[in-house]
This record gives C-alpha cells, sequence and structure tokens, in this order.
C-alpha cells in the first residue's frame, strides 16, 4: 500500500472515530465543550486532508507530503491538547 | 434567540444563562464571536484583493458598488451585535458611536437618530439594535448576496490577468468546490482551536456608575475611526469634519470604479493606484494598533500628522522603490517593461521621499525630546533620543542635498541657478 492511500485511510478514520466520539459527548457538562471544540476541529481537519488526497490523486498527481505532514502535526496537537485541556 | 431578551434589565441576565446553563452556550457564543471577527476581516481582504486586481473595472462596476454596501452592512452587523449583551464595555462604545449621530446636520440627526435609537431611551435602543441585528441587516445582506450572486452570473468571475492555456483550466464542479471546502474545513479548525484557547469571558453588566469609571472603547474593526476621531483639532464642534472625512473615505470607495477608469488591470501597470492601496491598508492598521495603546487619549495634531505622514510616506516609498525594482525585471524579461526608456526620476523620488519622511520622524523626535527636557529636566534617555534626532536630522538634510546634486548632474539646471546666485551675491558685495 503506497504512503497516500495509507495517509488516506487513516484520515478516514479519525473523521469516523471522531464523530462517534462527538455524539458520546455530554452536553450539560462545561468540560464536554472544549472537547467538542478539539474533536470538532479533529473531524475538520481530517476531512480537509481527505479531500485534499482526493483532489490530488484524481488529477493524477502526488500529494504535497509538507501539506500532509503539516496536516498530520495539526491533528497530533489537536488530539494532544484533549488530554491537557480541561 | 430562544433564551436572549432584549431588554436593559434582561439582556445580560440571559446572555449569563447562555453562557452558563445552555448546552454549549458559551461555545456557541465564542465562535460566533470569532466568526464574526473573520467576517469582517475577509470582507475587508477581499475588498482589497478585488481593488488590487481590478475586479472593479468594467463590465463590474455595480458588482463593487454592491459589494462595498455588503461591507457596510457586515460592519453595521458587528456594530449592532455590540451592544446586544448589555455590559459595560459595549454599551459605553455604543453611545459613543451613537453620539455622533448629533454630529450630523440637524433634520438628518433626529431621522437617523430616530431610525437606529428610537425615542424610548434604552429600551428602544437595545430592541432596534436586536431588530437590526437579526431581522432587518439579515434580509438586506440576503438581497445583496442575490443581486450579487445574479450579477457574477451575467457577468462571471473577474479574469486573471494573465492568459492560461484552454488544457490548464480546471473546472468549477468538482474541482474548484473542493478546494473551496478544503480551505472551508481548515478555516473551521482554525475558528475551533482560537475558540478552544480563549474562550469569551462575559465584562461586567451595565450600569451607569461603572460606565462613567470605564474608558469608552470600540471593537478593533471600529478602532482607527476612533482614533480619528481623537486627534485634538476634531474635539468638540469639530467633530463633524473628522465624520467628514470618514465618510469621504467610503464614497471614494464606493465611487472607485468611476474614479479608476483606466483599461490597464495588471498590478504592474497601476502603480499609483497600488500603492494609495497599500498606503489604505497601513493607516488603518497603524490608526488601529494605536488606537489601542491609547484608550481614551487626545492626540496631538502634530502627533498625528507626523505619525500618519511617516506612515504614508515610508509605505508610499517602498511602494515606489519595489514598483522601480519590478519595472527592472521586467526590462530584463521582456518588451512589457513597464517603464523601459525612463529615466531614474522614479527612484530619486523615491530615495528622496524617504529622506523627507526620516527628516520629518527626527524633526518629531528632536521636538519632542526637546520639550521634555525642558518640563521634566534633563536625563540620559532624552538627551540620547535628542542626540539621535538631531543626527537624523543632519543626515536627513545632507542626503537631500546629495540627491539634488545627483539629480542636477545630467540637466545643470541647478549648478546654473546656484551660479546666478553667486553673481548676485558677488554683485551686492
Amino acid at each position: 500500500m503506497d504512503l497516500n492511500k495509507l495517509m488516506l485511510s487513516l484520515f478516514l478514520s479519525l473523521q469516523i472515530i471522531s464523530t462517534v466520539f462527538l455524539w458520546s459527548l455530554n452536553p450539560t457538562d462545561i468540560v464536554s465543550e472544549t472537547k467538542f471544540a478539539i474533536f470538532l476541529a479533529v473531524d475538520l481537519l481530517s476531512f480537509a486532508m481527505v479531500a485534499y488526497s482526493y483532489r490530488k490523486l484524481s488529477w493524477g498527481q502526488m500529494t504535497n507530503s509538507n501539506w500532509i505532514l503539516l496536516g498530520s502535526l495539526g491533528l497530533v496537537m489537536l488530539l494532544l491538547s484533549s488530554i491537557f485541556f480541561p | 434567540m430562544l433564551y436572549y431578551i432584549p431588554s436593559p434589565t434582561g439582556a445580560y441576565a440571559s446572555t449569563q444563562y447562555i453562557f452558563h446553563r445552555v448546552f454549549f452556550g458559551r461555545f456557541l457564543e465564542t465562535v460566533h464571536l470569532y466568526t464574526a471577527y473573520a467576517m469582517i476581516m475577509l470582507a475587508f481582504m477581499h475588498m482589497m484583493r478585488d481593488y488590487f486586481v481590478s475586479a472593479h473595472k468594467k463590465p463590474r462596476e455595480v458588482m463593487w458598488i454592491v459589494g462595498m454596501i455588503m461591507g457596510f452592512v457586515t460592519l453595521g452587523f458587528g456594530f449592532t451585535g455590540y451592544l446586544l449583551p448589555w455590559t459595560v464595555v459595549s454599551k459605553s462604545a455604543t453611545d459613543v458611536g451613537v453620539g455622533m449621530i448629533d454630529a450630523l446636520p440637524s433634520g438628518l440627526s433626529s431621522f437617523v437618530s430616530f431610525l437606529v435609537v428610537g425615542a424610548g431611551g434604552d429600551a428602544t435602543e437595545l430592541l432596534r439594535f436586536y431588530d437590526l441585528h437579526v431581522v432587518v441587516l439579515p434580509a438586506v445582506l440576503l438581497a445583496l448576496l442575490t443581486i450579487k450572486l445574479y450579477m457574477l452570473e451575467v457577468h462571471g468571475i473577474s479574469e486573471p490577468n494573465t492568459s492560461v492555456k484552454e488544457s490548464e483550466q480546471i473546472a468549477i464542479f468538482p474541482d474548484v468546490t473542493i478546494y473551496l471546502m478544503e480551505l472551508a474545513a481548515i478555516f473551521g479548525t482554525a475558528v475551533l482551536t482560537i475558540s478552544m484557547l480563549f474562550p469569551l469571558t462575559l465584562p461586567a453588566s451595565y450600569t451607569a456608575s461603572l460606565a462613567s469609571q470605564s474608558i469608552p472603547q470600540p471593537d478593533w474593526y471600529f478602532l482607527w475611526i476612533y482614533q480619528i476621531l481623537k486627534i485634538s483639532v476634531f474635539e468638540g464642534p469639530e467633530l463633524p469634519v473628522a465624520l467628514g472625512i470618514v465618510t469621504l473615505i467610503f464614497i471614494l470607495l464606493v465611487l472607485l470604479p468611476f474614479i479608476d477608469r483606466s483599461e490597464s488591470r495588471a498590478i504592474g501597470q497601476r502603480p499609483i493606484y497600488v500603492t494609495l492601496g497599500l498606503v489604505l491598508i497601513g493607516e488603518i492598521i497603524v490608526l488601529a494598533l494605536w488606537g489601542l495603546l491609547t484608550p481614551g487619549q487626545i492626540i496631538p495634531v502634530g502627533q498625528a500628522i507626523l505619525v500618519l505622514g511617516g506612515t504614508a510616506l515610508i509605505i508610499g516609498v517602498l511602494s515606489l522603490a519595489a514598483f522601480r525594482v519590478f519595472a527592472r525585471r521586467q526590462e530584463t524579461v521582456g518588451p512589457r517593461s513597464i517603464t523601459a526608456g525612463k529615466s531614474n526620476a522614479t527612484l530619486i523620488l523615491a530615495i528622496f521621499a524617504t529622506v523627507v519622511s526620516v527628516g520629518a520622524l527626527a524633526i518629531g523626535t528632536s521636538l519632542s525630546s526637546f520639550v521634555e527636557i525642558l518640563v521634566d529636566g534633563a536625563n540620559l534617555l532624552s538627551i540620547a533620543t535628542l542626540i539621535m534626532g538631531l543626527s537624523g536630522l543632519a543626515i536627513a538634510i545632507f542626503a537631500s542635498l546629495f540627491l539634488l546634486y545627483i539629480s542636477d548632474r545630467s540637466t545643470g539646471r541647478l549648478r546654473k541657478r546656484l551660479t546666478l546666485f553667486e553673481r548676485i551675491v558677488r554683485s551686492w558685495t
């Protein structure tokens, strides 16, 4: 499996997991607000990365590894912040 | 809208209720605030982008005017929405804004005042602002958006200045659409991240006593206007002059397609308009930052001239110098040079303007430190500032003389006049 397809699968999986997690949050809890913001951001960023990969691959071009790296870094930061933020 | 109560007694309490009781209330309020900020910022960036790429030119003049009105409506959203939480900060700032209506001619003033504020005091004012924010302005914006989209359908998107081969063109659907969805998702991520990092906090509720202790300060997008109004020369009865200047800037921007009527659309061929645009952006940023740093302070007119004039000169000179470099590159690249065959007068003019701006700043610094020494006595910092100012002034004078000498080398006119002057002086002596 080439790297493009692997990353695409990872981003798609992350998008599905974050969507399921969003539905599981308790809306009456103030802590959930931050978690909701983080996982909605994760959802949107994974969607952006999936759309970017799809656009490039459907044109028969390679994705820019810098953009993929930047997006992945953003996702890791957001996921880490979900642990450290109250 | 389900929980908010638009009355002076209920507005703050209901906002607090939304913050602390409604599910995700504070989160939604925070996202609402930051997306509103983003809307204002993006509307301004869109306007300036259209200005620089000449999208306002024929046949899209009316599209530009409609877009400008949409921009004013967006600012209207900001102005009306700011009051709704009824905090001491928002009410005090809105009072300053509403107070400007009194500076209008009497008939117009009472009419606008009746439309915006009403005649029933705070209660009517808040209700009017709420109606404007949730009913009138959205309806107006929707109508304008419909007109703009219809005109976009008629005229099409403004073409790029460079020709693109048909084989390199991409379809609006799905390619551009997917690209826009990517941007929208990244924008959403950014807003959510900022909302998470800097959640909104509610200032104290408005009371007359608290308001008398606080310094009214508008939100960031009105700070540049606020700073103009604080210049000492516009204080008191001269306020209409300041409002006239701001109105004139807006009118000139609206009528831009009928002022800038040149055929040329390329940035490289419009040095004057591009420079004016950059100066406008620079002045707005400087005024806004200055307003942020000096809340409630009256700005002496000399200081205002120095700062605003210096900003305009520095940006103008840098822009013209960049055009000069760009023109040189064009000369080496191909025949479509924008200033091919012209003398280096533009470069000399640009350097001269820089020297003059340095001189102006040096005079300001020298005078300021001199006055400081006279009033507060000499200290190391004030003496060092005075020496720096005087040194800058000396450099500016010598550089000006040198530039005059350089520019005169080819024509010799200045030398002839100096020789003539010398002869006259000799004949006297």
